[in-house]
């Protein structure tokens, strides 16, 4: 690769006692790029954010920054920056001191100091705020002097520890829309630790998908949604439909013996429990093409919520897929059913993926 | 069966304990402060207003040099066991091994341990040890009686705080001792201020451990009243008493205003 990554990660490990938090994660993250580590809580993915602001060490593997090692330099050594998860404002500075403490920590004059701090707390919108005290913020407001306090450093990568998590619904989906923004405007590389996979999906330009301390995929968006590498990420990523059943020859055999046909894969053995998996919004209810693959079920629950509807339907016994539709007037089709009907759904081929691992 | 409960009668029963718990309490004081005004030297008979006693007191260099040596010892028992008090309770909350949590219970002994067991064992160290009692061994007795109060006091504070600030000062730029110094140390200013004051009105007042640790000359002003009383009491001594109980009011109302000065919310019952 002619580029050197903003941060690389080579197989880092770091056990805290018996358990093991990040188990050999090697991460290649590009310079400007807004990248999501996402997964559950304890999956290590702020373990990996905290050793990548030198607040832990690795047990093995390196830590590097624009290509230089930097595994063993303590924080104040490193030319990166973190919005913490609880913000972490100094209650006892002002906003305009607060966001100013880094820059007077290196030497920075007065001037180009009170210039700076003047500037980036017009970016992040708290223009006229500079002499209140923290405790008369918002949670928001909070938020934005956590982010123009690292941001106003320029640091080459800016690390945020689920910075939007305490806020509310609303606020969170405007801030997530801000934070993009800031971030093409600065042009700093954004390394994003999230459980939500929303916010993962709408805000990263690239995400690493991590589980039980390993990065189970890395990739765009759309790859880690369309094409989820295991079970893992089929089911943490969006809502997927995962049937279990024994593979033979491109068929999946589901209990009751309902059959249907899966992508063929080489080499696996026939008698094999695989997973297959289907986006709810990838079935359809009707209007079918030639080449889906048809199934018949029982309707068993609709789920009207305003722009769409589910359709939970038990296609052999205990296995129940959810369908989504759009409540567009073609398909507003509450009246059709009323449950306990025979219907049939399809997908395209393409749209099902066989899962390597079974959950 | 009961009875319902009749709002309309006065509880005079607890009324006249508390009459009674608040007269023991103040009624002295109040004997002591107006005596303290007496023109006549009688402890018994008020005979008008006059501010004599006052006048003999500060005219006493003895009492006024007792006086200073109490001022002192607060001081540097105040700073003493501030600075280690305060070092010893992050050092509990933040480490993790089995040192801390002893550290933290061994702290609670001179707490509980009655102040003349203290005063006796103090003073039996430093003989044995042959260091003279003088200026020198009150005002250590006393800063090392003192941490425990300071320690236990800001301890929970120091657990209540956010690690992530101190993390926070990290990362833009500072030493871990640059962050304690320029955000763990503020964070616990008000803690800091109020336990300052505590300590300094204690030491100020207190006798029993001054009495064993002290030296001849010069005697903290209790142990030097208590000295002349036993020749018989002086009114001036009532002028004393009254001046060391308008200090001691003076300073925990100062402790009490502490956390508003800041702005903050908790008070200093909350601190303690």
């Amino acid at each position: 690769m002619s580029e050197t990554s903003a941060v690389r990660l080579d197989g880092i490990t770091k056990s805290f006692g018996s358990s093991v938090a990040v188990d050999d994660v090697t991460l290649d993250i590009r310079p400007g790029e807004f990248f999501a580590m996402l997964g559950p809580s304890g999956c290590g993915k702020t373990t990996s954010l905290r050793m990548i602001a030198g607040f832990a060490d690795p047990d093995s593997g390196s830590v590097l920054l624009g290509g230089e090692d930097v595994t063993y330099l303590p924080p104040n050594k490193r030319n990166v920056n973190t919005v913490f998860q609880s913000y972490a404002v100094f209650e006892h500075l002002s906003v305009a001191d607060n966001v100013a403490f880094g820059l007077k920590r290196r030497g920075v004059p007065r001037d180009e100091r009170r210039e700076r701090v003047g500037r980036m707390l017009d970016l992040v919108q708290l223009t006229g705020m500079a002499n209140r005290r923290p405790r008369t913020l918002s949670g928001g407001q909070r938020q934005r002097v956590a982010l123009a306090r690292a941001l106003v450093n320029r640091p080459k990568v800016l690390l945020l520890d689920e910075p939007l998590a305490a806020l509310d619904l609303k606020l969170r989906r405007q801030m997530q829309v801000e934070l993009k923004q800031i971030q093409r405007e600065v042009g700093v590389t954004f390394v994003f630790v999230t459980h939500d996979q929303d916010e993962a999906l709408t805000m990263s330009d690239r995400l690493a998908v991590m589980n039980g301390g390993r990065v189970a995929q890395v990739g765009t968006p759309e790859d880690v949604y369309e094409r989820p590498a295991d079970a893992f990420v089929a089911g943490f990523i969006g809502t997927s439909n995962v049937m279990t059943g024994t593979y033979a020859d491109g068929r999946l055999t589901l209990p009751g013996g309902v059959s249907l046909p899966v992508p063929s894969r080489l080499g696996l053995a026939a008698g094999s429990r695989v997973g297959a998996a289907v986006r709810p919004e990838k079935i359809w209810l009707s209007d079918f093409e030639d080449g889906m693959v048809q199934i018949r079920g029982t309707l068993r629950e609709t789920v009207y919520s305003g722009a769409t509807t589910t359709y939970l339907v038990e296609i052999a016994p205990g296995v129940q897929l959810s369908v989504l539709e759009q409540n567009i007037d073609r398909s507003r089709r509450e009246e059709r059913w009323t449950g306990g009907e025979i219907i049939d759904l399809a997908w395209k081929p393409e749209h099902c993926l066989l899962l390597c691992e079974t959950a | 069966m009961r009875r319902a409960f009749s709002r309309r009668r006065k509880p005079w029963f607890a009324i006249a304990v508390t009459v009674a718990f608040f007269g023991m309490l103040y009624l002295p004081i109040v004997v002591v402060a107006l005596f303290s005004l007496n023109s006549q030297k009688s402890l018994t008979v008020f005979k008008g207003f006059s501010l004599r006693w006052y006048r003999a007191f500060f005219a006493d260099h003895d009492l006024i040099g007792s006086l200073g040596f109490s001022l002192r010892i607060s001081a540097v028992a105040m700073i003493g066991s501030i600075v280690l008090g305060v070092a010893l309770a992050l050092g509990i909350v933040r480490s993790r091994g089995k040192l801390g949590s002893a550290a933290g219970l061994v702290l609670l002994i001179p707490l509980i341990t009655p102040e003349i067991v203290t005063g006796v064992a103090s003073a039996m160290l430093f003989k044995g040890v042959g260091l003279p009692l003088s200026s020198g061994t009150v005002m250590l007795a006393e800063v090392t009686f003192s941490i425990s109060y300071v320690t236990v006091i800001l301890r929970s504070r120091v657990a209540a705080l956010n690690p992530e600030v101190e993390e926070a000062a990290m990362d833009l730029g500072c030493s871990r001792f640059q962050a304690v110094r320029l955000v763990t140390l503020p964070a616990l200013l008000p803690a800091i201020l109020a336990s300052a004051i505590l300590i300094f009105a204690m030491v100020f007042d207190d006798f029993v451990l001054a009495y064993f640790t002290t030296g001849v000359t010069p005697q903290p002003l209790p142990v030097r009243i208590y000295s002349a009383i036993r020749f018989g009491v002086q009114p001036t001594i009532n002028a004393v008493g009254t001046l060391m109980l308008i200090g001691s009011i003076a300073l925990i109302g100062l402790a009490l205003l502490v956390p508003r000065l800041f702005g903050r919310r908790e008070s200093l019952s909350q601190l303690l």
